[in-house]
């Protein structure tokens, strides 16, 4: 026995020095974005990574990939998947369109999942219906409205290009709340009980203007030609929230009639400070950006300074912690400079803090303090996508996206726009999924440029459309237009009708009008990305490479909200009373008119009258008769009925057994 | 309408296998007529066979908040506050199902993002960090609630939205919301009637799926929804009489609307007192309802619960508290567990179950059933003698009747023969 566990101890050895050998391992990184923005609210970001290698290599029981996103994985062989609870809307004109961090966590309203599996076509949609299901129990949503047929779609190149065996489906109305969020916090390692986690104070969250938790999937478990250097799974959660902090500052104000941007701290803006790492992380970082319009600002406000003759100090040099503009409360351990930046001059600064060395008795509260009022916008993707509804009247009515070209575009284009022999082209990609009760009509497609008609074939370069089914399939619209890049504004219109839903369809709250997922909107030609000049430090973080990745800018538009008309639900009651009543009425009175006879009834009535007055003293006899003896009084009656019945029944078997006895005689 | 229509095809796909269920039930159920008509053990009825021999397994809460729109924040806060309660009483998050018709708690009208409070004081937040609704939104339907009672969920639907009650649970039953004489409005369009569950119940009850349940309403006119009830092991609270209001407890002027609602705020206010090891019963939970301060008569339903009332705890329902089995020496292995068990579970004469059980253990096991099959086949003889019995002394009692029978008998013979001649 001792022999035989000593040879499983040395097996397991050897198994733990090849794992290790093989220098793959699971990894969890935690790290947290801060970023002031343009409008005196405060970006934060959360990033936590977990990895794990093959399960071919390495098996299939993990210390810190969670249980059950592995077996969603491996039982609906998801190659890539993205889950996204959002609340609010990013504002793309303050808050960035043009960077990695808008384009990849700017998310429409509701729940938005999309998914890629790795099994053959026709599996593929039962395969995405119970993976709803799965994760509506996961994470205590109603994904599973995605389900039916009539939620999703199969877009073929509009949204990513997977074609075949990508599902897309979004519920703009879906709450979220803290029963969402405290499931995808399980997911991590130390939950939020440790590490960057425990700072997520849910009222603070809630209280925020946009808040978006964003569960990504990447995993090549089920891929043939699986690289070497691809890790096995990859789970990416993040959470993006805007947060207004409060200034308690008086003298905000200043002379000029600018205001001073809030100082705002960690414990300020989530209730608590950072009480350490968690100790399974690899990596636990926190940063503070400052986007290139900020620095520029700083900039100019240094020159400012030594112009006005202030006697410039060496702090005021480009990133530094403390300057004449704002200070942060703890020095920073590395300053990360973007490099080669794709717009204009100015660069943007991360200053990166590890939280390693903090603990419970010193916990880490970083606080950002703004010295001089200070005004600078945020980079504009090149065109600003709105969408809205136009018509009236509960029949039919038209969508509509526009397109605004944002004014510092021109340089943008020359960088990002696609030339055709002379003339500058911008390529616009639109994605979008109407349910089957706006019945598009694709033929009515108009494009506008600048406010004229433009003919269709000038601008449309490519055109995929699913027409929607009733009570089968939605409506997939998916287009690759190219405008030319002098275009100031542009708008694409499509006519509807609105449909008939059966009264069982409607939900409880029908008057409030149905939702039209977002659109997408993306820019392709345009691919933002961030160049860091400490190449080995940043590689290290998920964040920063993220930040790093080429992406196409992407917008979602509004959610539309379309009424359509109600039935008047009480009215099968009403017509079901209304006709009851009209029935009774009209048989009642036919009946009267031809069944009754009046002067029958009366003397019917009179002798009735006459014989209730007979019956009363008979009927007291009869029950005094009773009282005096009623047991016996049953009894032998039922005697006496018994007795006859017995009789009968000999006579009868009496009857029988003579006849019988006779015909055998005879 | 709608709902009614469901219900229908619901009940039509299973009557078949309900049926086939019945037929054995029967077949069980005349087995046990004549195992206790022969007076060998103790004589129980043939409805309470499965509640009181199995034994108390496991606790199960569904608490149901049937309204939506703002102005019902109250039956949210409500359930909440019982979820909170059941909680705090030890039983675990994946025996609740909770269902909550919408979302207050990050409504845009909620002053207070992510709290749900149910007292204007605001101490406590019943939204806490760790709520797990099950059923949100639109989700919350008379059909889905029907088929959380019954189980009859699609294959695809999670375990986290599951009943998985077996027959020794004790299943708390909550519902609040907008309701009226037999019925209970779900999402303000369609309605649960009391036949509905009633049906529900009893399909349950069939099912083995609980031992013991609790139903607690408040809406209006609550009382009423328990009329068509017949499943024994259940019990019943409403909030009010057939004709009387329930009312809301106080208005929280921050929040803007009514927070709780009377007859839930005693209820806290009873169990705010108790811990997982108190004793408080049933009896005293009913009668800490005072009419006055209710606004409504609190209406109990006891006369299907075969347990008396003051004998109960209330953590049997609102708790998760395990009867412990004590054994007299540690676990020995996998066949001696099993014959203790059986010897604990079920005195050996009642079920076949127990017979089919006993006899792929071990062989003095079969030893014991086979003298048992014996005993229980003498008793199916002495039952038939003794019936035989009581028939004869009937008849010797009118044993004139058969003496006026064969004198009556003679004229009628004569009689025909005379006619056949």
């Amino acid at each position: 026995m001792t022999f035989l566990r000593s040879i499983l101890f040395f097996i397991l050895l050897i198994q733990l020095f090849f794992v290790k050998s093989n220098g793959i391992d699971e990894e969890f990184t935690e790290e947290l974005l801060l970023k002031p923005l343009p409008d005196r609210k405060v970006l934060a970001h959360f990033h936590f990574d977990t990895k794990t290698p093959p399960t071919k290599t390495y098996g299939h029981h993990h210390r810190l990939f969670p249980k059950a996103i592995y077996q969603l994985v491996q039982k609906f062989r998801i190659r890539e998947m993205e889950l996204s609870f959002t609340q609010g809307r990013w504002n793309y004109e303050r808050w960035g369109a043009f960077d990695s961090m808008s384009s990849s966590n700017a998310k429409p309203p509701g729940v938005e999942l999309w998914a890629v599996f790795d099994v053959p076509p026709h599996q593929v949609d039962a395969n995405w219906k119970n993976l709803t299901q799965t994760l509506s129990g996961l994470f205590c949503a109603s994904i599973n409205f995605l389900e039916s047929s009539t939620a999703y779609s199969a877009p073929a190149w509009g949204f990513r290009t997977f074609s075949g065996k990508l599902r897309y489906g979004a519920l703009p109305r879906e709450a979220v709340c803290t029963e969402n969020l405290t499931p995808w916090l399980k997911l991590l390692p130390c939950r939020d009980k440790a590490g960057l986690a425990s700072i997520l104070d849910r009222p603070s969250i809630y209280k925020g203007f946009y808040h978006s938790q964003r569960l990504r999937l990447l995993s090549n478990e089920f891929s043939l030609d699986a690289s070497a250097e691809a890790p096995g799974i990859v789970l990416e959660q993040t959470l993006t929230v805007v947060l207004q902090p409060h200034s308690h500052d008086t003298r905000s104000i200043y002379s000029d009639g600018r205001l001073l941007h809030p100082s705002w701290s960690i414990s300020s803006i989530f209730g608590r400070a950072v009480a350490g790492k968690c100790v399974l992380a690899n990596l636990s970082t926190i940063y503070v950006e400052l986007e290139s319009g900020v620095v520029s600002a700083l900039n100019n406000l240094n020159v400012d300074l030594e112009t006005g003759g202030h006697g410039a100090d060496d702090m005021g040099s480009e990133g530094s912690w403390s300057n004449p503009g704002f200070e942060l409360s703890v020095k920073p351990e590395r300053v990360i400079k973007e490099v080669n930046s794709s717009h204009g001059k100015s660069f943007s600064i991360l200053y990166e803090y590890s939280v390693d060395k903090y603990g419970d008795n010193e916990p880490f509260d970083l606080g950002f303090i703004w010295k001089l009022p200070m005004a600078w916008s945020c980079l504009h993707s090149p065109f600003h996508a709105s969408r809205f509804l136009m018509g009236s009247g509960n029949q039919r009515g038209s969508i509509a996206i526009s397109l605004r070209s944002t004014g510092s575009s021109s340089e943008g284009f020359i960088g990002g726009g696609d030339f055709f022999g002379d003339v500058c082209k911008v390529r616009v990609d639109i994605f979008q999924v109407v349910p089957w009760y706006v019945k598009v009509y694709f033929h009515t497609l108009q494009v506008y440029v600048d406010g004229k008609p433009e003919l269709l074939k000038d601008i449309l370069e490519k055109m995929h459309v699913s027409p929607s089914e009733d009570k089968v399939s939605p409506g997939v619209m998916e287009m690759v237009l190219r405008f030319p890049c002098s275009v100031k504004s542009a708008a694409v219109v499509i006519d509807f009708d609105k449909g008939f839903l059966h009264i069982d369809e409607y939900p409880p709250d029908a008057n409030q009008g149905f939702d039209i997922p977002s659109a997408v909107i993306s820019f392709p030609d345009f691919e933002p990305r961030m160049h860091f000049l400490d190449e080995n430090s940043s590689s290290k973080s998920p964040m920063l490479l993220k930040l790093q990745e080429k992406n196409p800018v992407i917008s979602y538009t509004e959610v539309l909200l379309v009424p359509l008309a109600t039935p008047d639900f009480s009215m099968p009651y009403n017509v079901i009373t209304i006709t009851c009543t009209v029935f009774a009425l009209y048989f009642g009175s036919l009946l009267n008119a031809l069944r009754r006879r009046v002067g029958e009834e009366e003397r019917f009535f009179k002798s009735k009258a006459a014989n209730q007055t007979r019956l009363l003293p008979r009927l007291l006899a009869k029950l005094r008769g009773k009282q005096q003896e009623p047991t016996q009084s049953t009894s032998s009656s039922s005697l006496g009925r018994k007795l006859t019945l017995k009789i009968v029944l000999v006579a009868g078997v009496a009857i029988g057994w003579h006849y019988y006895t006779d015909y055998q005689s005879s | 309408m709608a709902s009614n229509k469901a219900n229908l095809e619901l009940w039509q796909s299973e009557f078949i296998c309900l049926f086939g269920r019945k037929m054995s039930l029967l077949i069980l159920l005349v087995a046990l007529v004549v195992a206790a008509t022969t007076g060998k053990s103790n004589a129980i009825s043939s409805a309470s066979f499965s509640s009181s021999s199995t034994m108390h397994t496991n606790n199960w809460a569904v608490l149901v908040c049937t309204s939506r729109f703002w102005f019902n924040y109250r039956h949210m806060a409500n359930t909440l506050s019982l979820y909170r309660t059941v909680k705090r009483l030890g039983i675990p998050d994946e025996r609740i199902i909770l269902m909550l018709a919408d979302d207050m708690a990050c409504n845009t009208r909620n002053n207070y993002p992510a709290q749900v409070f149910n007292n204007e004081n605001h101490r406590l937040n019943l939204y806490g960090d760790n709520v797990e609704v099950d059923y949100r939104g639109y989700e919350v339907t008379v059909e889905n609630f029907l088929r959380v009672l019954t189980g009859r969920h699609e294959t695809a639907v999670p375990r986290s939205k599951r009943l998985l009650s077996d027959e020794g649970s004790h299943i708390l039953l909550y519902m609040t919301g907008h309701g009226g004489d037999e019925f209970l409005k779900f999402q303000d369009s369609e309605e649960l009637q009391s036949h509905d569950l009633a049906d529900a119940v009893k399909q349950m009850k069939e099912k083995l799926r609980f031992k013991e349940l609790l139903i607690m309403v408040d809406t209006c006119q609550a009382a009423t929804l328990f009329n068509q009830l017949h499943s024994p092991g259940v019990l019943a609270i409403g909030s009010s009489m057939k004709g009387e209001n329930s009312y809301s407890h106080h208005l929280d002027s921050d929040i803007g609307v009514s927070v709780v609602d009377r007859f839930t705020y005693y209820t806290l206010a009873f169990f705010e007192r108790l811990n997982t090891y108190s004793n408080a019963s049933m009896s005293s939970f009913f009668n800490s309802f005072v009419p006055s301060l209710l606004l409504s008569t609190a209406y109990y339903r006891t006369d299907l619960y075969q347990r008396p009332p003051d004998e109960v705890p209330v953590t049997n329902f609102f708790g998760s508290v395990m009867e412990t089995i004590h054994t007299d020496s540690s676990y020995k292995g996998f066949s001696s567990k099993r014959t203790s068990s059986a010897k604990i579970e079920m005195p050996l004469d009642q079920a076949d179950e127990t017979e089919r059980r006993t006899l792929t253990s071990t062989t003095a096991e079969t030893h014991r059933t086979e003298t048992n099959v014996e005993a229980e086949e003498n008793h199916i003889f002495h039952f038939i003698s003794s019936i035989w019995n009581n028939k004869v002394e009937r008849i010797e009692k009118i044993d004139a009747v058969v003496n006026y029978g064969l004198v009556a008998m003679l004229p009628l013979a004569a009689l025909s023969t005379w006619i056949l001649c």
